[in-house]
């Protein structure tokens, strides 16, 4: 028998939203709640952005009695009448689950002729990834996904929990969120790095849909480096690898890839797929190792906490990360700087192009100030 | 696996369930089955008999604890190497029964390798259906055949009856009903003519007999305490009839005249 985990008293993501996202990296047209109307209301709004349908089928105080087998039948022929899907995919909440609801029956009482992915969850696992495995397990049953990439996904969703709990949102019993450091000043250090000539890294390690933004971070000090002709003391390197990953995810990758060479910016090392980001930490450390280990300093995005301090303990440490909470563990780790871009994911949802981030659009306003003169 | 029986016994509280499951479980054992009993009543009351006495940590009680749970944690052998199993749940009156009978069972599939070489599993399942819990083994497609245990009295038949019409809203087909006799008069022909009446057929009659409750409080099933009782052969025929029972059809239940009417 193994011990319990630490008991965390700060809410975390939950494993129905977790659900729901990885639906529609698995391209369902519908995802239906099965459950209260309230519930994981925020992101399923959020995800229309994204050209998935979230609909509920709001189980109310009789549902929780009675069940809501007729519900969820005739929502599903509700949606299929009203947005000719071709994939769907049904998810479970709290409320259902505890009363016992099946999802199998009511999908076979509505007898549509597309394929439905049926998610038993709640949002009662101590770690969201659960909702992920439990999807791509039904989507591996119903012929979405195969056995290889399932197992892929798999081994991906082990590590990502593992990283949470080593420096992530389940590392401590409570973070308190924070807003991290000014993005002004830290602009002004990344930009003054620069000047100096001091040789840097730029790791994107990003979530999938994230790189969207975070990427920018990459275009920002490209575009600054460049116009002081110090573009040869930066590295860039990113999880962009367009191969790897679910279509959506690939595509995402590819989007980023193109922007990024538009904008001129050359990714001298790419460490895995856009979902890779539990793994491509340690792709990472050992590039570092390998070839990167006098570098002055690093600015990391996205996950920066997933990857190892061994190699970059030395260099000054610029992070950006999305997670408020993820403030406290960076600055533990010995990362110097921390920024958040605050509200980051849902200016993600639903772009093709790159996306400005405030830590980029402050560097260049300093920046310009700097090399033009103030007017 | 194809061969597999996994049962389920419905039947008012108290009418005899438990004992009747462990019977059951005995006698298929010492016929060279591999069986397991699978108790989902809170009271975790189905094994006991089997082993002798003596009260094991339940499904429940370790998940409760936050421990990994592991096969060896939960399933225990008791008389002819009967695999017992008892779910728990929560005190009388706190949380929830249903939703701790849907993990546990979960749990048990997940972790429990040998469910899949045995001959018999027997789900003991509570008196009432009161919720979806009550039914995760069947819903789950864990028991492919149900029976009905009830008196030739108007109350476990009400109950009986009752349990007939979850089951087919379930599409939920029955095996047989089982009469485990109170002593009323034509009981057998009562119960007899109830299950033909809802379109399943009386697959037993067991006699009232005192020697059943004797065997119990000392912690025992009568096939292992009194193998040569005239019950322990009742037993040993309801066995034989489950293990090589091959028809079921979908429960219609009666009106309450109807039910009057038979046990008047
Ligand atoms: N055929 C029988 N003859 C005598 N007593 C019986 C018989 N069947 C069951 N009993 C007794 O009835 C009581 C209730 O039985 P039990 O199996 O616990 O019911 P249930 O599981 O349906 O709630 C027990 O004390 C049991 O020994
Ligand atoms: S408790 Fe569960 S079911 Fe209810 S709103 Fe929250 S996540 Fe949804
Ligand atoms: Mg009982």
């Amino acid at each position: 028998m193994a011990a319990k985990d630490i008991s965390i008293i700060h809410p975390r993501p939950s494993s129905i939203v977790a659900a729901l996202y990885t639906l529609r990296d698995l391209n369902v047209d519908v995802a239906i709640l099965h459950g209260p109307p309230g519930c994981s209301f925020k992101h399923a709004r959020l995800l229309e952005e994204d050209g998935i349908h979230v609909v509920t089928t709001a189980l109310d105080e009789s549902g929780f009695v009675f069940g809501g087998r007729r519900e969820l039948s005739s929502v599903l022929k509700k949606v299929s009448e009203m947005f000719h899907p071709k994939l769907i995919g049904v998810v479970g909440t709290c409320a259902s689950m505890i009363i016992g609801e099946e999802l199998s029956e009511p999908v076979m009482d509505a007898g549509l002729d597309i394929p439905v992915i049926e998610v038993e969850v709640h949002a009662g696992y101590a770690n969201n990834t659960k909702g992920v495995l439990l999807t791509l397990e039904s989507a591996l049953d119903v012929g979405v996904i195969d056995k290889e990439e399932f197992e892929r996904q798999k081994v991906l969703l082990e590590e990502a929990t593992e990283v949470e709990k080593r420096h992530g949102a389940a590392s401590k019993e409570y973070l308190a969120p924070s807003r991290g450091d000014l993005k002004y000043k830290v602009a002004q250090r990344i930009i003054e790095l620069l000047r100096e000539g001091k040789k840097g890294l730029v790791i994107m390690n990003a979530k999938k849909e994230t790189g969207y933004m975070f990427a920018d971070i990459s275009v920002a000090i490209h575009e600054i480096a460049s116009r002081m002709g110090m573009s040869a003391n930066v590295v860039n390197m990113a999880n962009l690898d367009v191969s790897l990953g679910l279509p959506r995810v690939r595509e995402h990758a590819h989007n980023i890839m193109h922007d990024l060479k538009e904008k001129g910016v050359l990714i001298h090392e790419i460490t895995g797929g856009l979902d890779e980001y539990p793994i491509a930490g340690n792709v990472v450390g050992d590039l570092i190792a390998k070839k990167y280990k006098d570098h002055d300093f690093a600015v990391i995005t996205g996950v920066p906490h997933a990857i190892p301090m061994d190699h970059i303990s030395h260099m000054e440490i610029i992070a950006v990360t999305n997670g408020p909470r993820q403030v406290l563990p960076l600055k533990e780790m010995g990362h110097k700087h921390v920024v958040v871009e605050i509200d980051l994911h849902p200016k993600t949802l639903g772009v093709k192009h790159i996306v400005e981030s405030e830590l980029g659009a402050t560097m260049r306003e300093i920046a310009k100030e700097m090399l033009e003169g103030p007017r | 696996m194809g061969k597999q029986k996994r049962i389920a016994i419905y039947g008012k509280g108290g009418i005899g369930k438990s004992s009747t499951a462990s019977n059951v479980a005995a006698a298929c054992a010492d016929e060279g089955y591999k069986v397991m009993i699978i108790g989902c009543d809170p009271k975790s009351d189905s094994s006991i008999t089997l082993l002798g006495g003596r009260r094991i940590p339940t499904i429940l009680d370790l998940l409760r604890l936050g421990v990994e749970v592991t096969e060896e944690d939960i399933v225990f052998h008791g008389y002819g190497d009967v695999r017992c199993v008892e779910v728990g749940g929560p005190e009388p009156g706190i949380g929830c029964a249903g939703r701790g009978i849907i993990v546990a069972i979960k749990t048990l599939k997940d972790i429990c390798k040998e469910m899949d070489d045995m001959d018999l599993i027997i789900y003991d399942v509570p008196g009432d259906i009161v919720c979806g819990g009550f039914v995760a083994p069947i819903k789950k497609g864990l028991v492919n055949d149900a029976y009905v245990l009830t008196s030739g009295e108007y109350m476990p038949l009400y109950a009986a009856n009752n349990i007939c019409k979850g089951l087919s809203k379930i599409d939920t087909r029955l095996s047989g009903v089982i009469c485990n006799s109170r002593s009323v008069t034509r009981e057998e022909e009562i119960v007899r003519r109830f299950a033909e009446d809802i379109g399943s057929k009386l697959v037993a009659f067991i006699p009232k007999e005192q020697i059943v409750q004797d065997c119990e409080r000392d912690g025992f099933s009568v096939i292992e305490k009194a193998p040569g009782s005239d019950i322990a052969q009742v037993y040993r025929d309801l066995a034989q009839a489950i293990m090589s029972n091959s028809d079921s059809a979908t429960p219609t239940s009666l009106d309450d005249e109807r039910l009057r009417e038979l046990t008047r």
